[in-house]
């Protein structure tokens, strides 16, 4: 059930971030919405439900990508591990650090893609744009970040409580 | 002397030719005595409120109850509306993409190699890469490495493929290298694409004339794309006190952002080196 509802979340994110989101002015410079949804992994579910999806998630984004092979992998990989680590120390459930948090993977996502770019091309320049695009990236994740990863926790724990209900019916 | 029916009969007649004659007299100009003012003092307060009284209900059903079946009239008028501009809007898009469908025949006319019609169908996650996904694969003969283009010029290069779909890398994209040649001059230069949705033109020498506006097509001698393909216009030149090369700066033609249809080009393009001698 768990992990038909990753798929489904995914299958739908990958899609609308692919197809509708380019066609919106709008949305130009709009963050990776896989991000939060990694986030939401890290911080809610046990390590060993997620990173198997994750690796899953980053290889199939990588081959739908035109960048180098694996910046998605190492992204996502990267940033379920640092969110895995923060909750450990931090208490990461709290609103202000929750918000904190991805807009930190959100840089972290654009950090690690700058360093990909530049190490696959070393002579290409890096304009204003490139800062622009990652201001507003971040402004983006900022602001609609927290909700999503709060709606995604929420449908879930509805999801699971239902089919639970389903299963106990049943026997 | 008389009987009385005569008098009865006499006395009626009278009446009735003084009552033509008060009648007559009274037709021909307005007077009511000041009878009438009191008639109106008391009448009218209750014609009033009457009169009123129909006007409310009358209102109410005008424009309440009747209005009901203008509210219904109202939809059916809104859903007609809406359906004739979902028409109308239906014939605009059938327009635009007949106009554009045949922009690309005419130019599919004009390529001597085969060409494949392909609808981009998705776009790269990431705003870092410059990437398509189009609606042709290997079952529709498509190769990596194949030219893709569109009537306005060079749009990429298949760079993966599956069954039914292929990835374009596009000529804005970082890893893009699309070798051309300034139309003007001959000044030939490496395109490579840009982060700002632009293109360099890399490795021109110095000494070559390059202007502002000058077209850049498609060398042929990278071995992908066919000779004389448009690539973009220059848009600005930087010539740096040192160094042999400048900096030429190619604004592509292909509106990148409104790719729907795209041309793959079949077969590896043909050189023709045969000598005239």
């Amino acid at each position: 059930m768990t992990y038909c509802f990753y798929v489904c979340v995914c299958f739908c994110l990958v899609i609308f971030q692919t197809t509708i989101i380019p066609h919106i002015p709008l949305f130009n410079n709009f963050y990776d919405l896989l991000i939060p949804f990694i986030i939401y992994l890290g911080l809610f579910r046990p390590a060993h439900e997620g990173i198997l999806f994750i690796l899953a998630l980053g290889f199939l984004m990588d081959n739908l990508s035109g960048g180098p092979f694996g910046l998605y992998l190492t992204t996502y990989f990267w940033l379920f591990i640092v969110v895995k680590l923060v909750i450990q120390y931090l208490h990461a459930r709290n609103n202000i650090l929750l918000l904190f948090i991805i807009v930190a993977g959100v840089l972290m996502e654009n950090i690690i893609f700058i360093a990909g770019v530049s190490m696959s091309d070393p002579d290409s320049q890096f304009f204003a744009i490139t800062i622009r695009t990652v201001v507003f990236q971040i402004l983006w994740a900022g602001c609609t970040g927290f909700f999503f990863i709060t709606f995604l926790n929420h449908i879930h724990k509805k999801l699971e409580k239902w089919f639970n209900g389903l299963i106990a019916e049943k026997s | 002397m008389f009987s009385k029916k005569m008098v009865i009969i006499v006395g009626a007649v009278a009446l009735i030719v003084v009552n033509i004659i008060i009648l007559s007299v009274n037709s021909s100009r307005y007077s009511s005595y000041g009878s009438g003012r009191t008639a109106i003092f008391f009448i009218a307060p209750f014609q009033k409120t009457v009169t009123k009284s129909v006007q409310f209900f009358k209102n109410i059903w005008g424009h309440y109850f009747f209005l009901v079946s203008v509210a219904k009239e109202n939809d059916n008028l809104k859903k007609a509306i809406n359906q004739a501009t979902d028409k109308n809007n239906k014939y605009r898009e059938v327009e635009i993409s007949n106009f554009r469908l045949r922009n690309l025949l005419n130019f599919r006319k004009t390529m001597t190699n085969k060409v494949l019609v392909a609808e981009v169908v998705g776009q790269d996650p990431s705003p870092w890469f410059k990437t398509i996904i189009i609606d042709k694969g290997k079952s529709d003969g498509v190769e990596k490495g194949l030219p893709v283009v569109v009537p306005e010029g060079i749009a990429g290069q298949i760079i993966d493929i599956s069954r039914n779909y292929s990835k374009v890398l596009l000529i804005i994209d970082r890893n893009s290298a699309v070798d051309a040649l300034v139309q003007r001059t001959r000044a030939r230069g490496l395109i490579k694409g840009q982060s700002d949705g632009r293109c360099l033109s890399k490795y021109v020498l110095r000494k070559h004339d390059v202007k502002v506006g000058d077209t850049v097509v498609s060398s042929g001698l990278d071995g992908v794309f066919p000779k004389g393909l448009r690539v973009g216009c220059v848009t600005e030149i930087v010539k740096r006190n040192s160094g042999i090369f400048q900096e030429v700066t190619v604004t592509p033609y292909v509106n990148f952002e409104k790719l729907e249809e795209v041309l793959v080009v079949l077969g590896s393009p043909k050189h023709d080196f045969v000598s005239k001698q």
